[in-house]
C-alpha cells in the first residue's frame, strides 16, 4: 500500500535544523536562567507563540500563493475594535462578536484579493494601499482609544490556563492543525500551492488561479482576525494598536521557518518552530534583564540569516 | 503614438496640479483658517518633508528596487542628529553632515546587502528596518530629544522674506532639481533607469548594474537622512516615533507622480507634487476637524485609485499598439 | 479504433504574419494515428508560431485545422488541449513542490468531498506511468527527480488526457542519451498503441532513429511536407532546411590582410559546455560561426563578452592575455561589443526610446565632469547611428517596443556601432527580420569589415554567411569541426559546409 504523503511531507529536512536550533536555546535558556522553565515563564512563551504563530499563518497562506499581505495588522486590529466594540457597547454576546469579528476578517480579505485579481496590480501595492484604508476605519471609529470593558467571560478565557498552557493556545493549535490539512490534503489547498509554485501549469490544469487568490487572501484575513481576537481577550482590551508591529514579525515566522517566497512551498512546521523561537528571544531578553528593544534588532538579523542560510543551501545543492 | 504618450505623461503632471489647486480650494471653502499665514507656512513645511521621504522610495522604485527601511533609517537617522546636537554637543552645521554621511552609509549597507546576497531588496530592507528600528531604540531607550540647539531650532521655525516660505522647502527644491537633472542629464541617472528596465539587458551593453544599485541604495539612504534632519527641523525635537508612518507617503507620492513601481521610469516633479498633494491632505484634514485617523484612509484609497488608473492607461496603450 | 485514413490531425494554407514578417505562408502538416512525425526546420523557419497556432496560443490568419476529419478551431490553450492535442513544451511546466502524482493528475484530481484522494492519485498516476515503463514512484516530490524524468512524467500528464496527438517540443533538449533512448522506448510504444506524435527537434540523427516522416518548414514555407524519411537522406534533410537558393547579389570583394589577429582564443573551455575551441579573428574580416541550432555558438560569444565563466583555455586580445569577468569590462577595457541573438530580452531595453537604446553603451565616453551628459551631444550621436543604419522611427523618443522587428534589430546593431567597439560579435542578426532590412544589414555588416572592424558573425543561415564570411568556422557540439575559405560560391561552399556538418 502506498504511504501516506501527509506523513511523507512531515518529515521534511528543512526545519531540522531549526529544531536544533530551538532545543539548543531551551536549553541554554535554562542553564543561565532558572526562572526560563518555571511555569509562568513556560505559560508566558505559549502565550506569545499563540499569537505569533497566528500571525505569522495569516502571511504564509499568502507567501503560499506567491503573494504577500502587508495589511493583515490592520486587518487585525479592525477586527479587534469592531468586536470589542460590540462586546461593550452592544452587549452582544461573545460567540456572536468573535464570528462578526472573523466576518470582518474575511471580508477585509476579500477586498484585497478582489482588487488584486481585478486590477492586475501587485499584492505589495494593494495592501499597502488598504492596510491603510483598514486603520484609517479602524482610528476613525475608535479615536485611538480602546474598548476596556469586554464581556468578563470573555477576558477570562484569555488569561486562563492549565498550569502552564495558555487556554488561548487551543485556539491556535486548531487552527494550526486545520491549516496544515488545508495545505497537505484539500484541493483548495493543494490549489493555493500549486498556483504559487507554477501558475502557468495551474492554469493550463484547469486551477481557477482568480478564485484561488481571493480565496488566501480571505484565508490570510480570518486568520489575522483570530489572532487579533486572541490578542484581545488576553490583554483584556480592545485596542485599536492591535496589529500595528506585527508587519516583521508576519514574515519572520515563515522566512525564518522556510517558506519559498516565490510561492508554492510551505512549511507549517517550520513557522511553528520560528514562532517558538522568536518567542523565545523575545523572553529571553526580559529575563535577561536585555533591553526589550532588542527583539526588532534581532529579528531582523534573524531573518537576514535565514534567507543568508537558505541562499548558500541552494547554491551548493546547484552544484551538486 | 509617441505624441499620446507625452502628453500622457504631462497630463498626470497637470492633473495633479489641478487635483491639489481643487483640494485647496474646497478645504479653503470648509475654512478660511485653511490659507491663512500660519498654515500655508506648516503645510508647505510638511509637504518639503513628504516630498524628500517620497524621493527616498522614488530613486529605489527607479532602479526597480524598493526601499522598506525609508522610516527606519528617518527614525534611526532622527535620533541619530538627535544625540549629536544634544548629548554629544556636536555644533549643528557638522552634526547634520555627519547625520547625512552616516545616513548615506546606512543605504549603502542595504545596498551592499542585495548585492552580495542576491536576495530582493524587499526582503533585505524588511530585515533591515528592524535591525535599524531596533538599534535606535536600543541607543535612546525611546526617549525624545527636546533641547535642540537654538540656531537649528531657529532654522526650522524660520520664515524667509517675511512669508510663509520655509528654508525646507528650498532645500526641497534644490533636491528636486539635483534629482531631476540627475536622470536627465547624467550617466548615472540614465543606468540607473536602465537597470530599473531591464537589468540583464543593461549589464549586457556594459552596465555595472550592482554599482548602479549599491549607489542607488546609498542615495535612497541619504534623502531618508535628509527628510529625517528636515522633520526634525520642523519639529524642533528628535522623536523616536519618527518614520513609523513614512511607509505609505513614501510610496504614494512617486505613485502619484507617475514612477511606476516597474523601474525604469521616474518622474521627479510628478513625486514632487505627489508629496505636495500627501501634505495638502494632512493639513486639510487637520481643518476639517475630521479625526485626523481619516488621513491614512484617504492616501491608502488614493493610493489604490492612482495605481488603477495607470494600469489602465497601461493596458490602454497596449492595446493601440496591438492594433 | 480510429479510422486509418483519416488523419489526426491535418493544418492546410496556415497563414500567420507579424508586423514586417509573414510568419507562416501556406504552410500545412499532416500527422496520422499511431505514427511519430518529425517537425523540423531552422530559428526563424516558422516551427514555433507553426506548434503556437495547433496548441491553441495563436490563431492564424487563415487556415484550416481538421482532427480526426472534424473542423476545429482553439480559442486558447485550454480549448485545444481539450479538443485533443497534448502539449509538451520544451521548458518544464510542472510544480515542483507537488508530487509526481499529483502532477500527473492535475486538472482532473481524484477528490472525496474537499479532500484530495491521494489513493485514488497514486493509483491513477500509477497507470500511465505503467503504460509508460516508468519506475517512478508516484509520491516522489518532483524536485528530487532527474531532468529527463521531469520530462517523462510531463508525457505521462500529458497522457493522462487520453488524448489522440502528443506534441513533444524539443523534447531531448536537456537529457543524456541513455535516457534518450528511454524515452524513444516509451515514445515507441505509444505509436504501437496508436498516439500520434509530433515530434519538432533540430537533433536529426534522433529524427531519423525515431520517426517515421517528416515535415520541413523553412523561411514560413513547407520546404516538404509530410515525406516518409526513408525516402530523404541527410544531405537532401540539411539542404532542404536550409535552402539551395541562390544569393541575390554578389558582394565586392574585400581585401583582408591577415598579419596578427586582434582576437585569439586557445582551447577555450567553459561553465556553458564549450569544448576546446580555437580561433583566430583578425581586423577587417569577418569569420563566421556556422552551425546549427545548439551547436554552442551563443555559448562562446557570451563567453568571449565575459557573460560567462571560462575554466581552462587561454583569450588574446591584441597579443595580450586577458580574462574578462563581466561584459562592463569587455566593452569599455577590451572593445568587444556583442549584438545579442535575443534582441527582445537582452539586446534591448523595449520600455526605453530609440535614443536612450542607442546610447546606452556610450554614456560614460560622452560624459563630463560629474557624469554630466549634453542633450545636444547625445542627440547628435545618436541621430548619427540612426542615419547611418537608416533606422526608420517617428522620432528618437520613439519607445523601441513600438518600433518593427527589423528596425529594433537595427537599434540593437546601432548601440554597438556608436561604442565604437574593435571586436563586435553580431549573433544571429536577421532572425525573424523582413528582407530589405536582412540585406540592409549584410550591407553594412560588409561596409564595417571594410572599414576595419574585426567582426565575428554567428549564424545559421547559409546564404547569409556564404554571402558575407571572408572565412568561415563550422561549429558542432560546442567544437569547431571545420574551417573553410570563402569564396562565396554557394554551391562550392554550401557543400563544404555540410561536409563538415556530418
Amino acid at each position: 500500500m502506498t504511504k501516506s504523503p501527509f506523513y511523507k511531507r512531515l518529515i521534511n529536512v528543512d526545519w531540522a535544523g531549526l529544531l536544533l536550533l530551538v532545543i539548543l536555546s531551551v536549553i541554554l535558556m535554562s542553564v543561565i536562567s532558572p526562572a526560563f522553565l518555571s511555569t509562568y515563564n513556560k505559560y508566558v512563551v505559549l502565550r506569545d507563540v499563540a499569537v505569533t504563530l497566528l500571525v505569522g499563518l495569516s502571511q504564509l497562506v499568502v507567501l503560499a500563493i506567491g503573494q504577500m499581505n502587508l495589511s493583515l495588522g490592520t486587518i487585525g486590529g479592525l477586527s479587534v475594535v469592531i468586536s470589542g466594540g460590540l462586546m461593550e457597547a452592544w452587549n452582544v454576546p461573545v460567540p456572536l462578536a468573535v464570528l462578526i469579528g472573523l466576518l470582518v476578517g474575511a471580508l477585509c480579505g476579500l477586498l484585497n484579493g478582489e482588487i488584486i485579481v481585478r486590477t492586475g496590480i501587485n499584492s505589495f501595492i494593494v495592501t499597502i494601499a488598504t492596510s491603510s484604508v483598514f486603520l484609517g476605519i479602524n482610528y476613525g471609529m475608535t479615536q485611538a482609544v480602546p474598548f476596556y470593558n469586554l464581556t468578563p467571560g470573555f477576558k477570562a478565557f484569555g488569561q486562563a490556563r492549565w498550569d502552564f498552557f495558555p487556554y488561548i493556545a487551543v485556539v491556535t493549535i486548531i487552527v494550526t492543525i486545520i491549516m496544515a490539512i488545508f495545505f497537505l490534503r484539500t484541493i483548495p489547498g493543494r490549489q493555493i500551492l500549486a498556483v504559487g509554485g507554477n501558475v502557468v501549469a495551474s492554469e493550463t490544469s484547469g486551477v481557477p488561479v482568480n478564485r484561488t487568490i481571493v480565496m488566501a487572501h480571505i484565508i490570510s484575513g480570518v486568520i489575522a482576525a483570530i489572532a487579533g481576537i486572541l490578542l484581545m481577550a488576553r490583554l483584556g482590551q480592545a485596542q485599536p494598536t492591535i496589529g500595528q508591529n506585527w508587519l516583521v514579525p508576519s514574515f519572520a515566522a515563515p522566512i525564518i521557518g522556510g517558506v519559498a517566497l516565490s510561492g508554492g512551498s510551505v512549511s507549517i512546521m517550520g513557522t511553528v518552530l520560528a514562532a517558538f523561537l522568536i518567542a523565545i528571544i523575545q523572553d529571553a531578553l526580559v529575563l535577561l534583564n536585555a533591553d526589550p528593544y532588542y527583539v526588532q534588532f534581532l529579528l531582523g538579523i534573524l531573518i537576514l540569516a535565514a534567507v543568508g542560510v537558505d541562499r548558500l543551501t541552494r547554491q551548493r545543492r546547484q552544484f551538486e | 503614438m509617441n505624441i499620446l504618450s507625452q502628453i500622457g505623461r504631462n497630463w498626470s503632471r497637470f492633473g495633479l496640479l489641478l487635483i491639489i489647486v481643487a483640494f485647496w480650494m474646497f478645504f479653503s471653502l470648509v475654512s478660511n483658517a485653511f490659507l491663512s499665514e500660519f498654515n500655508l507656512f506648516t503645510m508647505l513645511r510638511i509637504s518639503s518633508v513628504m516630498v524628500v521621504i517620497g524621493y527616498a522610495q522614488m530613486v529605489a522604485l527607479s532602479a526597480g528596487e524598493m526601499n522598506l527601511a525609508v522610516g527606519a533609517i528617518g527614525g534611526l537617522m532622527t535620533m541619530f542628529l538627535g544625540g549629536l546636537m544634544e548629548a554629544a554637543g556636536i555644533p549643528t552645521i557638522p552634526a547634520i553632515l555627519i547625520c547625512l554621511v552616516v545616513a548615506a552609509l546606512v543605504g549603502m549597507a542595504n545596498g551592499l546587502l542585495v548585492v552580495g546576497t542576491g536576495i530582493n531588496s524587499f526582503v533585505i530592507t524588511l530585515a533591515t528596518s528592524s535591525v535599524f528600528t531596533g538599534i535606535m531604540y536600543i541607543t535612546t531607550k525611546g526617549e525624545a530629544f527636546n533641547l535642540l540647539p537654538a540656531d537649528f531650532v531657529a532654522f526650522g521655525k524660520m520664515r524667509l522674506f517675511g512669508l510663509p516660505i520655509s528654508p525646507l522647502i528650498v532645500v526641497m527644491l534644490i533636491t528636486t532639481i539635483l534629482l531631476y537633472f540627475l536622470y536627465r542629464n547624467t550617466a548615472l541617472g540614465r543606468e540607473i533607469l536602465a537597470v530599473g528596465a531591464n537589468r540583464g539587458a543593461a549589464r549586457m551593453s556594459g552596465v555595472n548594474s550592482s554599482r548602479v544599485l549599491i549607489i542607488v541604495h546609498t542615495l535612497s539612504g541619504f534623502l531618508a537622512g535628509l527628510a529625517a534632519v528636515m522633520m526634525t527641523a520642523m519639529l524642533a525635537s528628535a522623536v523616536p516615533a519618527t518614520g513609523t508612518d513614512w511607509m505609505l507617503p513614501s510610496f504614494v507620492a512617486p505613485a502619484l507622480g507617475g514612477t511606476l513601481t516597474s523601474g525604469g521610469n521616474v518622474a521627479v516633479i510628478g513625486t514632487m507634487l505627489g508629496g505636495l498633494l500627501v501634505g495638502s491632505l494632512n493639513s486639510g484634514i487637520l481643518m476639517l476637524d475630521i479625526s485626523n485617523f481619516w488621513l491614512q484612509f484617504f492616501m491608502g484609497v488614493i493610493l489604490l485609485l492612482t495605481i488603477g488608473l495607470d494600469r489602465l492607461r497601461a493596458i490602454h496603450a497596449e492595446r493601440a499598439i496591438v492594433q | 479504433m480510429e479510422n486509418p485514413n483519416v488523419l489526426a490531425l491535418e493544418a492546410t494554407g496556415v497563414y500567420k504574419a507579424f508586423p514586417g514578417v509573414q510568419a507562416l505562408d501556406d504552410v500545412g502538416l499532416r500527422l496520422r494515428h499511431g505514427e511519430i512525425h518529425a517537425l523540423i526546420g531552422e530559428n526563424g523557419a516558422g516551427k514555433s508560431t507553426l506548434i503556437k497556432i495547433i496548441t491553441g496560443l495563436y490563431k492564424p490568419d487563415q487556415g484550416v485545422m481538421r482532427l480526426d476529419g472534424n473542423e476545429v478551431e482553439f480559442n486558447n490553450t485550454n480549448a485545444a488541449m481539450k479538443a485533443g492535442i497534448s502539449f509538451v513544451p520544451q521548458e518544464r511546466n510542472l510544480i515542483p513542490a507537488f508530487t509526481v502524482g499529483e502532477n500527473i493528475v492535475m486538472g482532473q484530481t481524484p477528490t472525496q468531498g474537499v479532500f484530495v484522494d491521494y489513493a485514488a492519485v497514486n493509483m491513477e498516476a500509477r497507470k500511465w506511468l505503467d503504460v509508460m515503463g516508468l519506475d517512478i514512484q508516484p509520491t516522489t516530490i518532483v524536485t528530487q527527480l532527474s531532468a529527463a524524468q521531469m520530462q517523462l512524467v510531463e508525457i505521462a500528464k500529458a497522457l493522462s488526457m487520453e488524448n489522440a496527438v502528443l506534441l513533444l517540443d524539443e523534447p531531448t533538449a536537456s537529457i543524456t542519451p541513455h535516457e534518450t533512448e528511454f524515452l524513444f522506448k516509451v515514445l515507441r510504444g505509444l505509436k504501437d498503441r496508436g498516439v500520434a506524435i509530433l515530434f519538432v527537434s533540430h537533433k536529426l540523427e534522433e529524427v531519423y532513429e525515431l520517426c517515421d516522416r517528416v515535415t520541413v518548414l523553412r523561411d514560413g514555407r513547407n520546404a516538404c511536407n509530410d515525406e516518409p524519411l526513408s525516402a530523404i537522406n541527410r544531405d537532401k534533410l540539411v539542404s532542404l532546411m536550409i535552402g539551395r537558393t541562390q544569393t541575390v547579389t554578389d558582394l565586392p570583394d574585400k581585401p583582408v590582410k591577415r598579419e596578427e589577429p586582434i582576437l585569439e582564443i586557445k582551447d577555450l573551455h567553459d561553465r556553458s559546455g564549450t569544448d576546446g575551441v580555437d580561433l583566430q579573428l583578425y581586423r577587417g574580416e569577418i569569420l563566421g560561426l556556422y552551425g546549427l541550432v545548439g551547436a554552442g555558438r551563443s555559448e562562446l560569444a557570451r563567453a568571449l563578452i565575459g557573460a560567462s565563466r571560462i575554466t581552462e583555455g587561454e583569450v588574446l586580445v591584441k597579443n595580450t592575455p586577458v580574462r574578462i569577468r563581466s561584459v562592463a569590462e569587455a566593452l569599455n577595457t577590451y572593445r568587444i561589443g556583442y549584438v545579442s541573438e535575443n534582441r527582445k530580452v537582452e539586446g534591448l531595453i523595449l520600455p526605453h526610446s530609440v535614443a536612450a537604446n542607442v546610447s546606452i553603451t556610450v554614456w560614460r565616453r560622452i560624459s563630463h565632469m560629474l557624469g554630466w551628459i549634453w542633450g545636444r551631444q547625445e542627440r547628435r550621436l545618436v541621430e548619427e547611428y540612426v542615419g547611418k543604419l537608416e533606422i526608420k522611427t517617428p522620432s528618437l523618443l520613439q519607445l523601441v517596443k513600438n518600433l518593427s522587428g527589423g528596425n529594433q534589430q537595427k537599434v540593437s546593431l546601432a548601440k554597438w556601432l556608436a561604442a565604437d567597439v574593435e571586436i563586435l560579435i553580431i549573433d544571429e542578426p536577421t532572425v525573424g527580420i523582413d528582407v530589405k532590412t536582412k540585406y540592409a544589414l549584410h550591407d553594412l555588416i560588409w561596409q564595417l569589415a571594410n572599414e576595419g572592424q574585426a567582426i565575428l558573425l554567428i549564424s545559421s543561415d547559409m546564404p547569409e554567411m556564404i554571402r558575407l564570411a571572408d572565412r568561415i568556422l563550422v561549429m558542432k557540439n560546442h567544437r569547431i569541426v571545420g574551417e573553410i575559405d570563402n569564396n562565396h560560391n554557394y554551391e562550392h561552399i554550401s557543400e563544404q559546409i555540410m561536409q563538415n556538418l556530418m
